[in-house]
């Protein structure tokens, strides 16, 4: 599969540009390499005592299982420092 | 009629109120699709839609209750196992093409998922089965120019659903009458293509049905990069849940807690315009936060006569007169879904303003919370009006 957060790509759907926004935190946070993909979904979280909704972080490396971040917040609210502690607290 | 082999199944999908239920109408009462068996999906504990499309004789429709995207695939594939033995049996007309109608918070990735064969499903003799008889054939998705920009903006289902689309229609296009409205919809299907550079996009009004629901091939590669990245996603969480529950069925909730779905349902015809105050007063308090409204009817002026109502969002469409009630049940039903809404609330508006002998209308709104009090004072004025025409 193709990376393909491209940078020039449209964004003028909110939710689109913000998916854009997170795969390059993740990208610059990890140091992932290009061909390393990245896709970003919501879902409502399975967790109790949790905010309804979730976004999951998937990345695909090519050398390793497949990681998935949670973070639980809907897309469009999450920030650079949301990211960056999802990371720092993955297994 | 022997079941042809590969039926091709195509889903019709769109965000809440978008027009899928008009479009199933016309394909209905169409003898090209005389053939079609229809599976229709709600996101509700009353099934109301099936009762919303006329169904023509020679004609299967089903109703899944509950979201299809969120109990999984197995209830699609299940679905589908169970039409083939129907027909094969002669239990139900032969069919050859299927028609799947997601809810209108219906996550493509699950269902596109759901039948594409392999996928590191167990191979029981249904998933043979469907998997032998059954292909992805297409997927059409309506997208409404009134609502449809608001909806991209705030739900990430929306935006999905155009995504996944090889088919594009243009609903509602007959509302762009000023030039504004109709120098956006000129500029639609450029901005759609920034979502969706693949789908055809067409205009409801020039686009026959026959073509939307041809059969052909719908690979999933052909599609974006973001499609096959929600894709390859939904099988690793899917993989991540089985292994979880150890085989139990894929049951992930997609809709979070803040979306509600929820259903009144009364025995006593209803005078119409409490029923038109009752709608007012709802449509105004909760704004956008009421994302669809739709039920059936039973009016006290003309209690063999139910109407359909349909809300979507900041718009109501005219009530539509039915010559005849279209099942055995005579009671009004109707179905909301809404987002940080509680049920309460409306069903005291509801009670209070429809039967005479439940608490004042004061009382009810005392006690209401904070937000919904206000907004529905706001309206006091309007209810007084509206009761005294």
């Amino acid at each position: 599969m193709k990376p393909f957060d491209n940078p020039l790509a449209p964004r003028g759907n909110r939710l689109l540009a913000k998916s854009a926004d997170i795969k390059a935190w993740v990208r610059e946070a990890l140091a992932l390499s290009d061909d390393t993909t990245l896709t970003i979904t919501e879902l409502a979280c399975r967790d109790d005592g949790c905010p309804d909704i979730e976004t999951v972080i998937g990345i695909f490396h090519n050398d390793k299982p497949t990681q998935t971040l949670r973070v639980h917040l809907p897309l469009g609210e999450l920030t650079h420092a949301d990211v960056l502690n999802a990371i720092a607290t993955s297994d | 009629m022997s079941i042809p082999s590969h039926i091709p199944v195509f889903f019709l999908s769109g965000f809440l109120g978008a027009g899928k239920s008009t479009v199933l109408n016309r394909l209905l009462t169409d003898p090209d699709f005389s053939d079609t068996a229809v599976i229709i999906n709600e996101f509700g504990d009353v099934p109301i839609d099936h009762l919303l499309v006329r169904k023509g004789e020679t004609n299967i429709s089903q109703v899944s209750t509950g979201c299809l995207c969120c109990s999984g695939v197995s209830d699609l594939r299940a679905t589908l196992f169970d039409l083939h033995c129907a027909a094969a049996g002669s239990l139900c007309p032969p069919f050859s093409r299927v028609i799947v109608e997601m809810s209108g918070l219906g996550d493509p990735a699950p269902l596109v998922n759901a039948l594409t064969p392999t996928g590191g499903r167990p191979e029981t003799l249904r998933d043979k089965t469907v998997d032998g008889i059954f292909r992805l054939s297409g997927f059409v998705t309506l997208y409404d120019i009134i609502n449809g920009p608001m909806s991209l903006e705030r739900h990430f289902e929306a935006l999905k659903q155009v995504a996944f689309a090889d088919q594009i229609v243009l609903t509602k296009t007959d509302l762009a009458r000023d030039p504004a409205t109709k120098a956006d919809l000129a500029a639609l299907p450029d901005e759609l293509k920034q979502l969706n550079a693949v789908a055809t996009i067409h205009d409801k009004r020039d686009i026959a049905l026959p073509i939307l629901f041809a059969r052909r091939s719908y690979n999933t590669v052909e599609q974006s990069d973001e499609v096959a990245g929600w894709l390859a996603l939904e099988a690793v969480l899917a993989a991540d849940t089985n292994g979880h529950q150890q085989g139990r069925n894929f049951d992930v909730k997609r809709h979070g807690a803040g979306i509600n779905t929820f259903s009144i349902v009364h025995d006593q015809p209803i005078p119409e315009k409490r029923f038109r105050t009752f709608l007012c007063v709802l449509q105004d308090a909760a704004g956008p936060r009421l994302l669809r409204a739709k039920g059936i009817v039973s009016i006290a002026e003309t209690p063999q006569q139910p109407r359909i109502i349909h809300i979507v969002q900041h718009v109501a469409s005219p009530p539509v007169k039915l010559d005849a009630w279209p099942d055995e049940d005579h009671r009004t039903r109707l179905v909301f879904i809404t987002n940080g809404i509680d049920p309460g609330p409306v069903k005291e508006v509801f009670s209070s303003l429809i039967n005479d002998s439940s608490r004042p209308f004061k009382d009810v709104i005392a006690s209401l919370s904070r937000g919904f009090f206000d907004a529905v004072l706001v309206h006091i004025n309007r209810i007084i009006h509206l009761s005294r025409r």
